[in-house]
């Protein structure tokens, strides 16, 4: 037997459930039905609002949700930014020429060498040569643990091109891995003079010095002037 | 410099070496920014020939991009004597020439 549904003002709920799904159709997240009326229909009502209520929810969760992706990622590009600044500044700073002495350069290196940092160095150092007019620069890579074969084969083309110029670099402060790298990369090392310590370097260095003025001493002594003829 | 001026240039500098009858030869190349693999067999051939004829070479004034150049290049010029400038390459000449003085004394 069918059961007679007592459902009130059937017309108007039937408009005002299409009108307020039609309403969060559009967006509005506050639209609900609410009925007071207690029927047999009032049960869908309910329902219908509910159903309202969780997707309303999800919709907002959403919402936050990205938001807060968006304020990371802005973050993130600020410090991306930062970083290449930072990489940018530690680039110029990280290799200072120094001439500790009379016609000596000393050229420190301290942390990990990447090619870029590598043939920075290198120009740096050759134009201070330049400069300066030093004969002996000294190039010490007690603080770098390893080195890549690109790195080994900027520091010697590095000696090989402060020849050219008329100079003569020295390579202190070698690790042992550094000198694996070195045989394994089959460079000439006759052509490379190193040191074990900075302080080795330094007394070759000045020992150089002194050999050099002794030797411009005693070629006035026996030159004088009367090569004019 | 172009490679016809880099030929006339050693012509002329082994020509001026036998005229003056030059002991040493300065070379200043502080002018070069950069050299291709033509000019820096030229230098080092130069440097060469000038030898031959019992003349002392130093060249002088080699810029670091020019350096650099040449080492990737693999024309590293031994036996090509290199000073930072003209005062230090004359040195280096002087030096050259009183070991020569000693040959003929």
């Amino acid at each position: 037997m069918s059961e007679i549904l007592n459902v009130q003002n059937a017309k108007e709920r039937i408009d005002r459930i299409e009108d307020i799904l039609a309403s969060v159709a559009a967006g509005d997240m506050d639209a609900r039905i609410q009925s007071d009326i207690e029927d047999d229909f009032s049960g869908i009502e309910a329902a219908i609002d509910l159903l309202i209520n969780d997707l309303t929810e999800e919709l907002r969760q959403r919402e936050k949700m990205q938001k807060e992706l968006e304020n990371k990622l802005s973050k993130i590009q600020e410090q991306q930014k930062t970083i290449l600044q930072q990489q940018e500044d530690l680039l110029e700073l990280s290799s200072p020429v120094s001439k500790v002495w009379d016609n000596i350069l000393i050229l420190p290196v301290i942390g990990t060498l990447d090619s870029q940092r590598t043939q920075v160095m290198m120009e740096n150092l050759l134009q201070k040569i330049v400069d300066t007019g030093c004969t002996i620069s000294i190039l010490d890579i007690t603080g770098v643990p390893t080195v890549d074969t690109q790195v080994a084969n900027h520091l010697f083309k590095t000696v090989t091109a402060a020849r050219l110029l008329g100079a003569e670099c020295i390579i202190s402060g070698i690790s042992p891995a550094i000198a694996q790298t070195i045989v394994h990369l089959g460079i000439d090392l006759s052509s490379i003079r190193t040191k074990a310590t900075l302080q080795d370097a330094m007394i070759f260095a000045m020992k150089q010095n002194r050999r050099a003025d002794e030797i411009r001493t005693l070629s006035n002594l026996a030159m004088p002037n009367d090569n004019v003829d | 410099m172009h490679d016809k001026l880099a030929i006339q240039l050693q012509s002329q500098i082994l020509e001026e070496i036998a005229k003056t009858r030059a002991k040493g030869v300065l070379i200043d190349i502080s002018v070069l920014e950069m050299v291709d693999s033509f000019i820096g067999r030229m230098l080092s051939g130069m440097a060469s020939m000038a030898a031959i004829m019992d003349t002392s070479v130093v060249i002088v004034g080699m810029q670091p991009a020019v350096a650099i150049t040449l080492v990737e290049l693999g024309l590293e010029m031994p036996g090509v004597d290199t000073a930072l400038n003209m005062e230090k390459g004359m040195e280096m000449l002087e030096r050259r020439l009183n070991t020569r003085k000693q040959d003929f004394q």
